[in-house]
């Protein structure tokens, strides 16, 4: 695969995943802010859906033996660490290092500044490496799996995970329906001043 | 609001039709992004990830102002010239350009900043919501490098896979953001 086969492959593969993201309306900050402030549930739909099917997916390539499986290493310090910054960031940009594209691409001018600062904050990283990897990667028990824990086969697990995740899914939707957490511009915005706003497009006149 | 969530007004039917549809289920994007491990596994032997590639742009714009930053063993790991690490830059272009092309078709047309922020930050300075981007956007990519993923590496990847430094991380990132939306922001 050459490079620029790889950049091309990317590109298409990013376009789908950002008319996803854009399509499902839950790269909107108020998707993301409601989410966690617990009174909007679309991202944990969109997420969890896209888990399960990535779950089987790829236990049906691994069992037909076409995929080696990469899990990333267990580091329990910075797998917490690093978790924590990355949920408050998310929290205040409203984006996560992946949406914060899409909110640049349909305009969102304040997603520029979280682009900027998450350019900066990965540098900032890039420098601060050598200092805090033999901190946060002291030790750990390597690339395990829940299968390494259990002793059971991937596509066994793989499968219990997409039954459980559906059935949460299914009781999440009958709990809340997913409508009811668009808002009336489709941006999880259930604020007070809907006729202040402009709305061009919702105009009856359209 | 059901008139804003069908899926086609009048004629038409199919991808075509769907495309101008302002929202979609998410259940139905969920599995569209799911379904990109297919690709991502096949072809570029790697999983859906994000947060690698702003150490492969922000690695190489520092080096044209530090040479010396490619001696670091991470950064000249991430601004290598490899497919995976392009890949990644081109797959955030691509949702970039994915987001646009849908919000066009759709007229799903957004304001400068989301009216969220106003309730959320108690402020409607543009200036402060850009501030707070900014270093929401610094703390969000530095805890993604820490943690060696952000919600779509960790997230969609390594739970599919069911990783255990995956799953602490989610946890984390969900504990963390809930904590932070909850106490440094208002309620929106």
């Amino acid at each position: 695969m050459s490079l620029v086969q790889s950049i091309v492959i990317g590109l298409l593969m990013g376009t789908v995943f950002g008319v996803a993201l854009e399509k499902s309306r839950v790269f909107e900050p108020g998707m993301i802010v409601g989410q966690m402030q617990l009174k909007n549930f679309i991202m944990l739909k969109v997420f969890l859906t896209a888990v399960a099917t990535g779950a089987v997916v790829i236990a049906t390539l691994h069992g037909f033996g076409l995929v080696k499986l990469a899990p990333k290493a267990t580091f329990y310090a910075a797998d917490v660490v690093g978790g924590l910054m990355l949920g408050a960031g998310i929290a205040l940009a409203g984006a996560c290092p992946g949406t914060v594209l899409a909110q640049v691409g349909v305009g969102y001018r304040d997603a520029l500044f979280t682009l900027l600062g998450g350019l900066a904050g990965a540098t900032a990283f890039g420098y601060a490496e050598p200092v805090l990897k033999p901190i946060l990667a002291a030790s750990g028990p390597g690339k395990i799996t829940f299968m390494d824990l259990t002793g059971l086969s991937y596509p066994v697990m793989a499968g219990g995970l997409a039954a459980v995740l559906v059935l949460i899914l299914v009781g999440l939707e009958m709990w809340r329906p997913w409508r009811a957490d668009l808002g009336a511009d489709v941006d999880g915005d259930f604020g007070p001043t809907p006729a202040k706003a402009a709305r061009p497009h919702l105009e009856p006149a359209e | 609001m059901s008139e804003i969530a069908q899926t086609c007004p009048g004629s038409g039917s199919g991808f075509a039709c769907s495309l101008k549809a302002k929202a979609w289920s998410p259940y139905v994007a969920g599995i569209l992004i799911g379904l990109l491990q297919v690709p991502a596994f096949l072809l570029i032997e790697t999983a859906l990830g994000a947060s690698s590639s702003y150490v492969t742009v922000g690695g190489i714009a520092a080096s044209w102002i530090d040479p010396a930053v490619t001696n670091i063993d991470y950064v000249a790991k991430h601004i290598a010239a490899t497919g995976k690490n392009w890949w990644q830059v081109a797959l955030v272009v691509g949702v970039a350009i994915g987001a646009f092309l849908s919000m066009r078709i759709s007229g799903a047309r957004r304001r400068p900043i989301s009216p969220i922020w106003s309730r959320a930050l108690g402020t409607s300075s543009q200036g402060v919501r850009y501030a707070v981007a900014f270093g929401a956007g610094f703390v969000m990519l530095f805890g993604a490098r820490v943690a060696d993923g952000c919600t779509s590496g960790h997230g969609l990847s390594g739970m599919a896979q069911l990783a255990v430094s995956s799953t602490v991380a989610v946890a984390a990132m969900f504990a963390g953001g809930i904590a932070t939306a909850l106490l440094l922001l208002r309620r929106i």
